[in-house]
C-alpha cells in the first residue's frame, strides 16, 4: 500500500465487469453479485493467472504440431504435396515473392509466438509484482488483444482454398492436421488474452495477498 | 433517487459461499492439447520408416518431395532431398521409406531410376510419362537392413524373384544385342539378356542372359548359342541362305540356343556357366574340332570368289575350311603372292574313311599326320581352287589327285606348313589351249603347201598318161571278154544247150532215188524189225 496508482481494491470498490456498475464488494474474498445485472462481481478475475498460464501452455503445445504438420495437402494427378506454414513461406520466397513470404512468416509464425511470449512476460511480471513499465505492459496487452484475431487469416486462406480448389481428378486441396492445431493456437491465445486480467498489472504496487488467491 | 449518489447508501453485496477449487479446470485444456500432440508425435515416430540414401550417377527427373520410391508400382517412400555428392560427380538422393516397407530395405536391394523406355521388345515405364520418373526397387534376399545404396544405371531385367538361371556368353562384340533382347529356344521366347560388360582386358564381351525356369534345363554343357539378330544372309559355295528367328528379333536382335542332338553326354549347365556366342547358327552348330591342322596355300591366280569359311574338300568331301584369304610378300622373289590359310580337321577327314582304325591311330599323333599328309602329296594330291557355284562364282579349295606332278617335300618346320597347289581347272584349260595354239603355230604350213602343190602336179601327169596308154588296151580286153561270155552263154544257158539236157536227166535220176529212199523209210517206220529180220512176205496187197 505504498505509493502507486489507486485501484478499486485500494479504494474498497469493485466495478461490475458486465455492466460497469461500481459497487462496494461484500468483502474482499466474496465480492458478491452485481445488484443491477446480477453478474458475478470479482475484485480480480478468479484464478486468472493460473488459467492464462494453462491456456498459454496449451497454445504453446499446439504451436509445435501447428508448425511441424502440414496445414494444406495438395494432391494433383501426379503427386501429393504437403505444405507446412514454413514450407509455404519458403516456397513463396523461392518463387520470388519475398514480401508475401515475409507476411506469412510474420503473421503465421512470429505473431503467435510473440503473443505467447508477451502473455508469458505479462504473467511473469505480474507474478513477480514488477512495478516497472506498467503503462508499456498495458499497451502490450492491448496490442496482443488486438492482433490476436488477425492470425486467423491463415486459417481463412486454407478454408477458402479448400472450398474452392476441388477439381477432383486433377487437383484437390485438403486441410492438414496442422491447420487444426494452428487454429487452436490462435483461439487459445485469444482466450488467454481475454482471460488475463489486465488490472493485475497495476496491482503490483499493492499488497501481494490481495491480488489473487 | 439515483440522481444523488450517496456513498454511504451503496448496497452491500450478498454473500454466496462457494467452495473454492485449488486448481482451475482450465488446466484440462493444456493437458488435452499435450496429450493430442504427444499422441500424434508418438504415432508419427512409430510410423517412421527408415531414411535411406542412394547414390546415382544421374538422377534424371528425380525431385525432392515429388518422386516416389516404388516397389511393384506401389509407393513405398518418397524422395526427401536430392543433392550432389561431395566431389560433384554423383547424385545423392535421400528417401524416406514407409514403415510398412521397411523389410524391403535390405543389404542386396537394388534401386534405379525408372523412366519411360521404349524398345520394340516391350514398352516399360510408360506410366512414368504421366507420373514422372520414380525410383524402382528390386527386393533383395538378405534380411539385414542397410541404409546406404549405390543406384543402378539401368533397371535390372528381372525385378521379380523369377526362377531361372543366369548364364554368361562370351562374344567378340555386342552385335545387335541389348539389354532385354529376347532369348529363343526353338523360336520360343524363354528369357532375355540382362546385362553385358567388357572382359577385364577389353578384348571380349560378356553377355549375361537369364533363362526362365522351366526352360533353363535345356541349357546343357553342350548347348550352343548364336546371335539370332536380324536377317542372316550368307552367300556361300552352297548358294544363298537366309536365316531369321522371328520378326521381333529381326528388329531388335536376340540370341537363340540349341543343343546338337547327336551329342550324348548332356547334363544341365551350372548357373553362371560360360558359353561362346557364335555369329550364326551354322557356325554354332558346326562340329567343333578338337584337332585342327593349319596349312597355307599359295595360289598364283585370282582369289575372287574365295571367302573365309569356304569349304576345303578332299575329293568332294568336306575336310576343312578356309580361315583367311590375303596376300603375302615374298622377300626372296620380291613379289606378292595370293595366300590362302586353311584348316583341316583330321577327325572330319577320318569320318569319311571306312576301315580307318590304323589310319586313326596314325592321325592321333602330329608326326603321324605329317607322314600321312606327305604320303598324300607324294601320291599326287594337290590343292586346287574350284568354282562351287557358277551363278555366285564362289570358290572353294579342293584336294585331288593329279598325275604326273613333280614330287614335293613338305617343309614341316614352318607353321603353318605350305602345301603344293595345282592351277585351277579353268587355269589349266587356258594353259592347255595356249599350248595347242603354240604348237599349231609351229607347224610349217607354207612348206606343206609347196609339197602339196608338187604332189598334185605329179598326180596330174600320171592321170594323163593313164588316159593315153592304158584306156585303149582296156577297150580291146573288154571286147575279148564279151566274146567269151557269149560263147559260154550258148553252151550253158540256151534252150537246147547240151549241158542243160544232161542236167535235167541227172536230176530225174536223183528224184527217183529219193522216192525209193522215202519208201524204205516209210516201211521201216511201220516195220522196224525189218532192220533185223529182213523184209517179210506180205500176204495181202
Amino acid at each position: 500500500m505504498s505509493t502507486g496508482v489507486p485501484t478499486g481494491i485500494t479504494s474498497g470498490f469493485v466495478s461490475c465487469e458486465a455492466c460497469g456498475l461500481l459497487t462496494k464488494p461484500v468483502n474482499v474474498h466474496e465480492p458478491g453479485h452485481c445488484p443491477r445485472c446480477g453478474g458475478k462481481l470479482e475484485l480480480r478475475r478468479h484464478n486468472t493467472i493460473q488459467r492464462t498460464w494453462a491456456l498459454i501452455i496449451a497454445a504453446a503445445i499446439c504451436y509445435i504440431p501447428a508448425n511441424v504438420m502440414p496445414v494444406m495437402v495438395t494432391s494433383t494427378l501426379t503427386s501429393v504435396e504437403e505444405d507446412t506454414i514454413i514450407s509455404g513461406a519458403v516456397l513463396l520466397y523461392k518463387y520470388g515473392s519475398w514480401h508475401l513470404a515475409l507476411i506469412v512468416l510474420i503473421a503465421s509464425v512470429m505473431i503467435p509466438l510473440a503473443k505467447l511470449a508477451a502473455l508469458a512476460y505479462l504473467l511473469i511480471t505480474v507474478q513477480r509484482n514488477s512495478i516497472k513499465d506498467q503503462r508499456e505492459r498495458t499497451r502490450l496487452y492491448r496490442l496482443v488483444e488486438f492482433v490476436g484475431r488477425w492470425s486467423m487469416l491463415d486459417i481463412f486462406v486454407v478454408t477458402f482454398v479448400v472450398a474452392l480448389i476441388q477439381l477432383q481428378p486433377l487437383m484437390s486441396v485438403k486441410p492438414g492436421l496442422g491447420s487444426l492445431f494452428f487454429a487452436s493456437v490462435v483461439v487459445l491465445t485469444m482466450i488467454a488474452a481475454e482471460t488475463f486480467d489486465s488490472r493485475l498489472i497495476w496491482d503490483s504496487s499493492n499488497c501481494k495477498e490481495e491480488q489473487n488467491d | 433517487m439515483t440522481e444523488k449518489i450517496d456513498l454511504d447508501n451503496i448496497p452491500e453485496a450478498a454473500i454466496v459461499p462457494k467452495k473454492r477449487m485449488r486448481f482451475s479446470v482450465v488446466w484440462i485444456i493444456p493437458i488435452v492439447a499435450a496429450l493430442v500432440a504427444i499422441g500424434i508425435a508418438v504415432q508419427r515416430i512409430l510410423s517412421e520408416g527408415p531414411t535411406i540414401t542412394i547414390v546415382f550417377k544421374a538422377a534424371e527427373g528425380v525431385e525432392a518431395g515429388k518422386t516416389f520410391v516404388k516397389y511393384n508400382d506401389v509407393n513405398i517412400g518418397e524422395v526427401k532431398t536430392v543433392r550432389l555428392s561431395e566431389d560433384f560427380t554423383k547424385v545423392v538422393v535421400t528417401a524416406k521409406i514407409d514403415k510398412s516397407a521397411e523389410g524391403l530395405i535390405v543389404e542386396d536391394a537394388e534401386f534405379w531410376v525408372e523412366k519411360p523406355r521404349v524398345t520394340l521388345s516391350g514398352v516399360s515405364g510408360i506410366g512414368t510419362l504421366l507420373t514422372g520418373n520414380f525410383i524402382g526397387l528390386k527386393m533383395g534376399k538378405s534380411k539385414r537392413p542397410r541404409h546406404n545404396f549405390i543406384g543402378r544405371d539401368v533397371p535390372p531385367a528381372i525385378t521379380m524373384d523369377q526362377p531361372g538361371r543366369i548364364f554368361i556368353l562370351q562374344a567378340d562384340n555386342l552385335g545387335s544385342v541389348g539389354i532385354g533382347s529376347p532369348l529363343y529356344y526353338r523360336r520360343l521366347n524363354v528369357g532375355q539378356v540382362i546385362g553385358y560388360d567388357l572382359a577385364g582386358d577389353g578384348k571380349a564381351l560378356h553377355i549375361k542372359i537369364f533363362v526362365n525356369a522351366p526352360y533353363d534345363k535345356y541349357v546343357t554343357n553342350e548347348t550352343r548359342f548364336w546371335e539370332a539378330s536380324g536377317i542372316d544372309v550368307t552367300m556361300g559355295a552352297s548358294g544363298i541362305n537366309v536365316d531369321t528367328q522371328s520378326v521381333v528379333s529381326m528388329l531388335v536382335g536376340g540370341i537363340a540356343f540349341e543343343t546338337p542332338s547327336l551329342l550324348k553326354e548332356l547334363k544341365p549347365a551350372d548357373a553362371n556357366a560360360a558359353f561362346t556366342l557364335f555369329r550364326n547358327r551354322a557356325t554354332a552348330m558346326a562340329e567343333h574340332e578338337t584337332v585342327i591342322t593349319p596349312y597355307v596355300l599359295y595360289f598364283n591366280e585370282s582369289l575372287l570368289g574365295l571367302s573365309v569359311g569356304a569349304p576345303v574338300t578332299y575329293r568332294g568331301l568336306p575336310v576343312g575350311e578356309v580361315t583367311a584369304v590375303g596376300l603375302e610378300y615374298d622377300q626372296a622373289k620380291d613379289f606378292i603372292h595370293p595366300r590362302v590359310d586353311i584348316q583341316l580337321y583330321p577327325a572330319r577327314f577320318m569320318a569319311h574313311v571306312k576301315k580307318s582304325a590304323a589310319l586313326e591311330e596314325q592321325a592321333r599323333s602330329e608326326s603321324g599326320r605329317h607322314v600321312f599328309m606327305q604320303k598324300l602329296i607324294d601320291k599326287g594330291v594337290r590343292a586346287q581352287l574350284r568354282s562351287g557355284n557358277i551363278l555366285t562364282g564362289q570358290l572353294y579349295v579342293a584336294f585331288d589327285n593329279f598325275r604326273g606332278v613333280p614330287k614335293v617335300k613338305i617343309d614341316w618346320t614352318k607353321t603353318p606348313a605350305e602345301l603344293p597347289v595345282m592351277p585351277s581347272g579353268l587355269e589349266d584349260l587356258k594353259t592347255k589351249i595356249n599350248d595347242v595354239l603354240a604348237r599349231i603355230d609351229k607347224i610349217p604350213l607354207n612348206a606343206i603347201g609347196e609339197d602339196m602343190k608338187k604332189l598334185l602336179a605329179g598326180l596330174d601327169g600320171m592321170v594323163k598318161r593313164v588316159d593315153r596308154e592304158v584306156l585303149p588296151e582296156l577297150k580291146t580286153t573288154l571286147d575279148a571278154l564279151k566274146h567269151v561270155l557269149k560263147s559260154t552263154d550258148a553252151t550253158l544257158v540256151g534252150k537246147d544247150a547240151p549241158a542243160q539236157q544232161e542236167m535235167r536227166e541227172a536230176l530225174q535220176e536223183v528224184r527217183r532215188a529219193a522216192q525209193a529212199v522215202s519208201g524204205l523209210v516209210d516201211y521201216l517206220e511201220r516195220n522196224p524189225e525189218a532192220l533185223v529180220r529182213g523184209k517179210t512176205q506180205e500176204k495181202s496187197k
